[in-house]
């Protein structure tokens, strides 16, 4: 070997010890040997300190931590001291997530912008935004929000600024927010805490304030002082009066409008979906009024299959995807959904919407088979985001700890802007082909074939569960797998479903 | 032991600066991750209870890479049948010369962050799942379907396109 291979065996910890004193009479003998290595070492534990490749996956470094034998010998109080020097620097070490967004676009409803596609939730970074229709909500992180009509031209300059270059905008500045500033054709508008609509056409500007004081700089010498009904013109052409602009409520009554209107739509076709051959069964989390105990989660398969009901321990019932659906939230180690599926299958589709608050363990669990039995299926989100999904099967003869599960990752889909909101997601795993296929809103991503696969092994469930892993028997500790999210249908078919299928699930059911 | 809170968060405040330095140093003598992790965990105790003689108008690292040094040789006492640590005068070697090169080293480390930037797609996914989600050889043969052998073959081409990428930025720098 020659002296980087060695050095790069020698950090990996696969080196020999006749190659370690290969490793040391090179650098004992030679200056070069020993400046190569110093720097291919101080490398290695940068990489090992910080990682900083973006690849947007989580950048935790969680190393595994011997026992501290010296903790005892300490005084509690120093101990106390010591812990919080000795333990902090590791998470210093970890790069602290960031953003350079300044607001947020909190409602749309028909909106379609010219650049980029924009989707309510959406951090906005600083720059202009073209709204071609539609409506769009901006609330900037400094408190103020503003309510834009299509067509406009805004640009974000900072949470305390903003330039409207052209269209309709209407800006709401609680008090914490006072002193936001709103450019526009020919005038500058320091708000003190109040409300007030901008009109911008042909590079003229119109104020008018609703509510509160407007200070309005423009060319004249003194800034101008706008109150409560007041109106101002750069010039004579446009006019500014109160019911040329949206007022906040109409736009939540039109996002209410949307919000049924594809409620009953999925209804309608969740009625059809319910009598797909390939459900083995379809939970839509609708809360019964009629469930005295409150946790059943009802199968809606047709034909009916009433032993394949879920039963909800801990998980308590919340909003869905629209004010008039259900879901259930799972927040506490305990909480989680118990099935049992009985039979045996060759193939299977699991599609869920599910609203994921954070990845906040290893394993943030979807749905798992109990144990981890020949056949037995395991879906959850891997820590850095990604979906994975397992099947085991261990040959007979296998070696009791080789690991002879079939591993499937997709690529990272949870990111901090896909927490908090709903997102459709879905596997498929045909045992013929051997391959599975993971779905993230409708779109592949990620196809893999196992190298441990071997056509035509069975697919069973048995007692299983949907937000959570494993029944702990007596005496024994469980590993905490919950999610930490909501879910608000669940479906469980006998087959693979194709793509299209997929897609189609997703446009159906997609929120807005 | 430091007397008044003012000294004790000083030296919280140094030790979370210095500690990248620090690992680095102890690293660089002892290159197996947990037991540089346990050395720098010894050192930072030490520091703790030596800090009232930390004169602090001096540089604090030279003054905690002579504890850390310490540290590293108790360790190797404590660990002398171990055929994998080197020797007194080799480590006494890297120790003085690694003083020497540092500010090479640092220099170095600040082009690593745009060499890494430019690792392809693949390359990425290695780096990560070794040193972001510190995945065990076991878990990455499964995960890349790769043989052990050829697995540690990739992370030493990673490592060495790295280290190449980062010398052609010093020297287009001119600072080779």
């Amino acid at each position: 070997m020659n002296l980087d291979s060695l050095i790069h065996a020698e950090i990996d910890g696969e080196i020999t010890p006749e190659q370690h004193a290969e490793l040391e009479n090179l650098l004992r003998s030679d200056w070069q040997a020993r400046q190569r290595y110093l720097e291919l070492v101080d490398q290695h534990a940068r990489l090992l300190q910080q990682p900083t490749v973006n690849t947007g996956r989580l950048q935790k470094a969680t190393p595994k931590r011997p026992t501290r034998r010296w903790l005892p010998a300490l005084t509690a109080a120093a101990a106390v001291i010591a812990c919080a020097f000795i333990f902090w620097p590791q998470h210093s070490s970890e790069t602290e997530a960031t953003s350079n967004g300044v607001a947020m676009l909190s409602q749309t409803m028909d909106a379609k912008f010219t650049r980029g596609s924009f989707r309510s939730g959406d951090t906005l970074k600083p720059g202009t935004i073209q709204l071609t229709q539609g409506l769009a909500q901006i609330e900037f992180f400094s408190g103020a929000t503003a309510l834009i009509e299509g067509s406009a031209e805004i640009e974000i300059l900072s949470a305390w600024e903003a330039r409207c270059l052209s269209g309709r905008v209407r800006v709401h500045v609680p008090p914490a927010a006072k002193g936001f500033l709103m450019h526009a054709p020919g005038m500058k508008l320091e708000d003190l805490g109040t409300e007030f609509a901008l009109n911008v056409k042909d590079n003229t500007s119109a104020v008018h304030v609703f509510e509160g004081e407007v200070i309005a700089h423009t060319a004249a010498q003194t800034p101008a002082s706008l109150k409560q009904g007041m109106s101002l013109s750069s010039a004579n052409t446009i006019p500014a009066s109160p019911q040329d602009f949206l007022s906040i409520s109409e736009l939540q009554g039109l996002v209410k409008q949307r919000d049924t209107q594809r409620f009953a739509d999925w209804q309608q076709w969740s009625l059809t979906t319910c009598k797909d051959p390939r459900l083995i069964a379809y939970y839509t989390f609708k809360h019964l009024g009629d469930d005295r105990w409150d946790r059943l989660v009802k199968n809606f398969t047709e034909p009916r299959h009433p032993l394949r009901a879920g039963g909800a321990v801990g998980a308590a019932w919340t909003q869905g995807r629209w004010p008039e659906k259900n879901a259930l939230e799972f927040k506490r180690p305990g909480d989680r959904v118990r099935l049992n599926l009985d039979g045996t299958y060759q193939a299977l589709t699991f599609a869920c919407w599910v609203k994921v608050d954070s990845i906040d363990k290893k394993y943030n669990s979807l749905l798992l088979t109990d144990g981890y039995d020949n056949g037995e299926p395991h879906w959850q989100i891997y820590e850095d985001g990604s979906l994975m999904f397992s099947v085991m099967y261990r040959p007979a003869e296998a070696a009791k700890n080789a690991k002879y599960n079939q591993m499937y990752y997709s690529k990272p889909v949870f990111t901090a802007d896909s927490l908090g909101r709903w997102h459709h997601l879905a596997v498929t795993y045909d045992n013929t082909t051997g391959e599975v296929i993971q779905y993230f809103d409708g779109q592949p991503v990620g196809r893999e074939i196992s190298p441990l696969h071997q056509p035509g092994r069975p697919i069973v469930f048995g007692p299983c569960e949907i937000g959570n892993w494993g029944l702990p028997t007596q005496g024994h500790r469980f590993p905490i797998r919950n999610l930490n999210g909501a879910i608000d249908e669940f479906a469980i078919y006998s087959a693979a479903l194709n793509p299209a299928d997929i897609l189609s699930i997703f446009q159906h059911g997609k929120p807005e | 032991m430091p007397d008044s809170p003012t000294s004790t968060e000083h030296l919280v405040l140094s030790l979370t600066q210095h500690q990248e330095p620090l690992f680095r140093y102890i690293f660089s003598l002892v290159p197996r991750e947990a037991d540089a992790r346990d050395i720098l965990q010894e050192t930072s105790l030490a520091l703790y209870r030596k800090f009232a003689e930390y004169d602090s108008t001096r540089p604090f690292l030279p003054w905690a890479y002579r504890f850390a040094y310490l540290q590293v040789q108790k360790h190797r006492e404590k660990s002398a049948r171990s055929p994998l640590l080197f020797s007194e005068d080799v480590m006494d070697l890297l120790a003085s010369e690694r003083t020497h090169i540092e500010p090479r080293l640092d220099e170095r480390l600040r082009l690593l962050d745009t060499c890494l930037q430019k690792l392809t797609a693949q390359d990425q996914e290695l780096v990560t799942s070794r040193y972001a989600m510190r995945q065990s050889a076991e878990e990455m043969m499964t995960r890349f379907a790769l043989t052990r052998r050829t697995l540690f073959r990739n992370l030493e081409l990673l490592r060495q396109r790295l280290h190449e990428c980062v010398t052609h930025q010093l020297q287009s720098e001119g600072l080779a």
